[in-house]
């Protein structure tokens, strides 16, 4: 692969790098400084990308690996002093079809990042379980999880059916499990 | 590499709660949501920032090449 081409590839997947920076890190600045430095790496390990597997995929790791390792602690401060980019944004209005975009982006930072970053690459970049599973360099079977966790969380966050609908005996029950391992140890 | 396949600490507890089957409605509904919240990034407008940095990179391959003896031009 050309440098040329190369180069194309990276400036394609610059607006889902950036998505999911930012759906990450909540923070647009954070994004940013994040995307940047996920080129730069990609840039000089470009020998080792494999020409034929997905360069989004590739790119995903990069810049996950760059989060967790660099940039989670400053987001935490950044969200504490700013807000989510959730909160500034402008809000598209309400849709009968969906939900409000506002609200269930607060939703959407109130989950535990291991599923929230599942549910984004699951749901909304293209990639794949199998990709995704790499990517996060865990089971399948662990990611279907975390999404199924991930959108009961959220159901339980907007407050939309699901948990209603499985009757209040069922709802403690689910409650208590979920409870269950935090208050052991505690 | 250790960096590689950073997970964070919480992955450790995997315990599966699966049993709480959603609606499909509500499925669906969320689905929904998370493309209006991913597209709306996607289509947000993109610092020149970028553009530059792999421009940059480029030049300096580029340099760092003819300097090499060879005349590729990429």
């Amino acid at each position: 692969m050309s440098a040329a081409d190369f180069k194309d590839g990276l400036i394609a997947e610059i607006p889902n790098l950036r998505a999911f920076a930012a759906s990450l890190s909540g923070s647009m600045q954070l994004a940013d400084d994040l995307v940047q430095d996920t080129l730069l790496k990609a840039w000089g390990n470009a020998d080792k990308f494999q020409p034929g597997t997905s360069l989004r995929a590739w790119l995903f790791t990069i810049l996950r690996n760059t989060y967790y390792s660099l940039y989670r602690k400053r987001g935490r401060e950044v969200q504490d002093s700013e807000g989510t980019y959730a909160d500034r944004l402008a809000t598209h209005g309400n849709q009968e079809s969906h939900l409000d975009l506002a609200d269930f982006r607060k939703a959407l930072a109130k989950l535990p990042e291991e599923q929230r970053e599942v549910l984004i690459m699951v749901g909304a970049t293209g990639l794949s379980y199998e990709e995704t599973a790499e990517i996060c360099g865990v089971a399948i079977g662990t990611i279907k999880s975390r999404v199924n966790r991930a959108r009961a969380k959220l159901a339980e966050l907007l407050s939309i059916g699901g948990v209603d609908d499985l009757g209040p005996d069922r709802r403690i029950t689910a409650a208590v499990q979920r409870a269950g391992p935090e208050t052991v140890g505690s | 590499m250790n960096l590689m396949n950073a997970d964070p600490p919480e992955a450790a507890r995997a315990e599966p709660d699966d049993e709480m089957v959603l609606d499909p409605r509500v499925q669906e509904s969320i689905g929904r949501s998370l493309k209006a919240h991913y597209d709306d990034l996607i289509n947000a407008p993109i610092p020149d920032r970028f553009m530059v940095l792999l421009a940059q990179l480029e030049d300096t391959e580029r340099r760092l090449k003819a300097g090499g003896g060879s005349d590729e031009r990429g």
